[in-house]
């Protein structure tokens, strides 16, 4: 979790002062505020003053070999990465350099870096070192004037970074020299000022934050949302630890302002999963520092083919990692190793946090667009080297923002926060699996991060000896505003409510109530899997309970095991109702199932008018096809009767298309039965007879204009009709009901 | 929670976001964060006309405050879904969490 570690490095820098009582703390930045150590802070004296050390500076570049200052400055410029592996790291790779010398290589490197392109030897070597020195000062005092003296030092910084890349050309094989030279290069500035400034870092005014990390800030690993972590991190910088005022000045040089050359724009969804993802094969020895690591993820990145993000890269969650064309883009050069431009990749290249199903259809949707439109916006990437108001922010604080957004999401069950999207993607896989039945490709599980549920109590900040709490509201522990308290209303204003809505709120109430019990008993399935053996007993009483629930809610009374006709018309005169009939019938046992089915039918024509609005009785359909199959005999002509029920009744039926085709697979089951068992007792009294009778009368005589289509003609249905009427109006009924023996 | 797990879902296909100051803008979504930020490729403007400082536009980031509608492709929605999800939501097993 290297991210947390170098936010480690972050707080560990304000939290050398928190090793000091608080008190000091304020004390201190009291002093300097308002104090003898405030000091009318003019940079442009101050860029002089620094300007004039360039020419020390430079007489110390070939002294640069040693090793503690270069480990000092490596540490403190390279503060992203894993802060243990640091020292060892750094032990390691500096001991080669002092193997060759490490003053002689510092100063082949200068000159191989400065002298193999002339033209910027004449330029980039007067200038590099100034143009260092101000994005350095810059760092701590941003103000508007420097921005612009900056921008012209970053071009001729840029250049110098260029060459550098070129420069080495013939070292390219050698990725860890090449690493060596970028380090080397860097710790070659720094300690020349860390040696000048430290001198008078007592009069030097704290660095303009207005509000301490420390305090409100996310927590580091697993510390309370909210309460400043008391203890001190452990960290690298343990030489800087006796001496503040290096701290002060490593901070400055730390967040090093030079435009990284190669991507590092990395949201910390990239972070996160690059660092974890198995596909972090590293050229490199895993203790190596931070700046290979970079290279490592530049190298990544790359081979998983993307144009690299440059520029502030907001956190967003996304279908991978937007290689997004930023717009204060903080384009660096173009590293050597990324070669021509990328031009055809496709913009995602990391959706390892995607479900399998969404990564698919969107690789699938790259795939058909990469190949047609390949973008003329390419050009992009060769306009504006120059940007004046990149740098204002360094890696570390975008990635500080970054985090606090994205702690926020992190859940620690799936199902629950992002109910939608896993069960959109579930359903989809299921539906492709029906598509296209032989393919064995998928069944990959989905792997989400699970992160440990943690209690958040918030503490508010105290200093020890102050009146009072402190209010300090950050993101996590916001400051309550309103006091608001719950006001239930009394009866009388309960009775004075509109009593036509009152109904059918209590209906809506009911459905429901109904509904949070069916998707638990939908769920049930699938948490069934989940449960460990010894639990799944009580899980299964839970769900007996919840299908005896729903079943009472459509009786009347709990004793009369009939289903109460009252009941469910109230339920089903909603739309929503209707919806919860519909997906609740497959789960219903067969007796049950047939009961409400029966009173559906019963009860037709008052439905029927009841949907002329809503239109959606026909999402009955199936699931009442599948109860009619499986019901016996003599309840299916019990149906048919229902269904005629009252005189007048079945051309109201007719009407509606739901009616109709109930209807017809009331007739198409009994056909089935009919023909496939020939002693079926269908037969066995004439009711059926005499019920298909008056059907095929009634059918005839109705117009056709009272007669709706059905949803679907059965196939069977000429065949029925042939048993019980004669030719001439089984030509009439064909006609009429536009079925033919021909139909599928 | 639930409209950020809804638009995540979307991810990748078309949308047309009309944002408060009346600008229409189609393209394919790409990323949406908790706020409801928007990131959207390949745009385009419904009037280029009235807009003609969007023409080189190809990429965009919409804060989510701004935006009135997002005008969705029907079958890529799952309706039922959406309600049931609506159900969990609103029964808030733990209503200390973060929404």
């Amino acid at each position: 979790m290297f991210h947390f570690q170098s936010f480690d490095d972050d707080c560990t820098l304000e939290e050398e002062e928190g090793l000091v009582e608080e008190e000091d703390e304020i004390d201190q930045f009291n002093d300097d505020t308002f104090g003898a150590g405030a000091i009318d802070n003019d940079w442009q004296e101050e860029h002089a003053r620094l300007a004039g050390l360039d020419e020390r500076v430079r007489d110390e570049v070939d002294g640069a070999g040693d090793a503690s200052s270069v480990d000092l400055s490596l540490s403190g410029s390279n503060a992203h990465s894993s802060a243990p592996p640091q020292p060892s790291s750094s032990s390691r790779l500096y001991p080669s350099i002092d193997e060759r010398g490490g003053g002689d290589l510092a100063e082949s490197l200068t000159h191989l870096i400065l002298g193999s392109d002339p033209a910027i030897a004449g330029v980039g070597a007067a200038s590099s070192d100034r143009s260092l020195r101000p994005l350095m000062l810059s760092g701590q005092t941003p103000q508007p004037s420097a921005l612009a003296g900056q921008s012209s030092l970053l071009l001729s910084y840029q250049q110098q970074h260029q060459v550098m890349h070129r420069g080495p050309a013939p070292l390219s094989q050698d990725k860890t020299l090449m690493s060596i030279i970028k380090e080397v290069g860097l710790p070659n500035r720094p300690p020349a000022l860390s040696r000048e400034e430290g001198r008078d870092f007592s009069e030097r005014v704290p660095p303009p934050r207005s509000s301490s990390p420390v305090i409100g800030s996310p927590p580091v690993r697993a510390v309370p949302i909210g309460t400043p972590p008391k203890q001190p991190m452990s960290h690298v910088h343990t030489q800087q630890n006796n001496h503040p005022s290096a701290i002060q000045h490593v901070r400055a040089s730390m967040p090093l302002r030079y435009p990284p050359p190669f991507p590092e724009r990395l949201s910390p969804n990239n972070l996160l999963s690059i660092a974890s993802s198995p596909l972090s094969h590293s050229p490199f020895p895993a203790g190596v520092g931070p700046v290979l690591s970079q290279i490592q993820r530049a190298q990544l990145l790359n081979s998983q083919v993307g144009p690299f993000q440059r520029g502030p890269a907001p956190p967003l969650l996304q279908g991978g990692v937007g290689g997004f064309r930023p717009f204060f883009g903080q384009s660096g050069p173009r590293v050597g190793l990324h070669g021509p431009p990328l031009g055809h990749a496709p913009i995602r290249h990391n959706t390892t946090h995607l479900h399998p199903q969404h990564r698919r259809m969107l690789n699938q949707r790259m795939q058909n667009r990469g190949l047609g439109d390949h973008v003329g916006g390419r050009g992009v990437g060769d306009r504006k080297n120059r940007d004046p108001y990149s740098n204002l922010m360094t890696q570390r604080e975008k990635e500080w923002v970054a985090r606090i957004q994205m702690m926020q999401l992190q859940s620690t069950d799936p199902y629950l926060d992002d109910y939608y999207y896993q069960n959109y993607y579930e359903k989809m896989e299921k539906r492709q699996e029906r598509d296209r039945d032989n393919r064995k490709e998928h069944t990959t599980k989905l792997i989400t991060p699970q992160v440990a549920k943690l209690e958040h109590t918030y503490r508010p900040v105290q200093f020890a000896g102050s009146l009072g709490k402190l209010t300090v509201s950050s993101v996590n522990n916001p400051r309550k505003m309103i006091d608001a308290v719950v006001t239930t209303r009394s009866d009388d204003e309960e009775k004075r409510e509109k009593q036509v809505w009152n109904k059918r709120r209590q209906i809506l109430y009911t459905v429901e109530k109904m509904y949070s019990l069916l998707l638990e008993v939908q769920d049930f399935e699938k948490k069934f899997l989940q449960t460990p053996e010894h639990q799944r007993d009580a899980l299964l009483e839970q769900h007996k309970t919840h299908m005896v629930q729903l079943y009472n809610s459509l009786r009347e009374k709990e004793w009369d095991d009939r289903v109460s006709d009252k009941q469910c018309l109230m339920i089903m005169s909603v739309r929503k109702g209707k919806r919860l009939i519909s997906r609740l019938l497959p789960f219903l046992p067969q007796p049950h199932a047939a009961a409400v089915v029966m009173g559906i039918a019963r009860n037709l024509p008052a439905l029927a008018k009841k949907d002329k609005h809503d239109q959606v009785l026909c999402w009955l359909v199936e699931p009442v096809t599948t109860v009619i199959q499986s019901m016996s005999s003599t309840s299916l002509t019990d149906l048919l009767q229902e269904l005629q029920g009252s005189e007048g009744q079945l051309p109201l039926v007719l009407q509606n298309k739901f009616g109709v085709t109930l209807l017809y697979l009331i007739l198409s089951e009994g056909e089935r039965m009919q023909s496939s068992d020939p002693n079926c007792q269908l037969m066995d009294d004439n009711r059926w007879t005499e019920l298909v009778f008056s059907v095929t009368r009634e059918l005839l005589k109705v117009p056709s204009s009272a007669l709706s289509s059905p949803l679907f003609t059965p196939p069977n249905l000429v065949s029925l009709f042939s048993r019980y009427v004669d030719r001439q109006r089984l030509e009439l009924l064909q006609e009429k009901l536009q079925i033919t023996s021909l139909t599928r | 929670m639930l409209f950020y797990s809804f638009f995540k879902s979307l991810v990748g296909k078309d949308v047309v976001v009309e944002l408060k100051n009346d600008l229409s803008i189609c393209g394919t979504l790409h990323s949406v964060d908790q706020y409801l930020n928007i990131k959207m490729t390949d745009i385009s403007v419904t009037d280029p006309e009235k807009y003609p400082h969007m023409l080189s536009v190809k990429n965009c980031f919409i804060r989510g405050s701004v935006v009135r509608y997002v005008q969705l492709p029907a079958d890529e929605v799952d309706t039922q879904l959406l309600q049931d999800a609506a159900h969990f939501y609103s029964e808030e097993k733990s209503l200390d969490t973060w929404p």
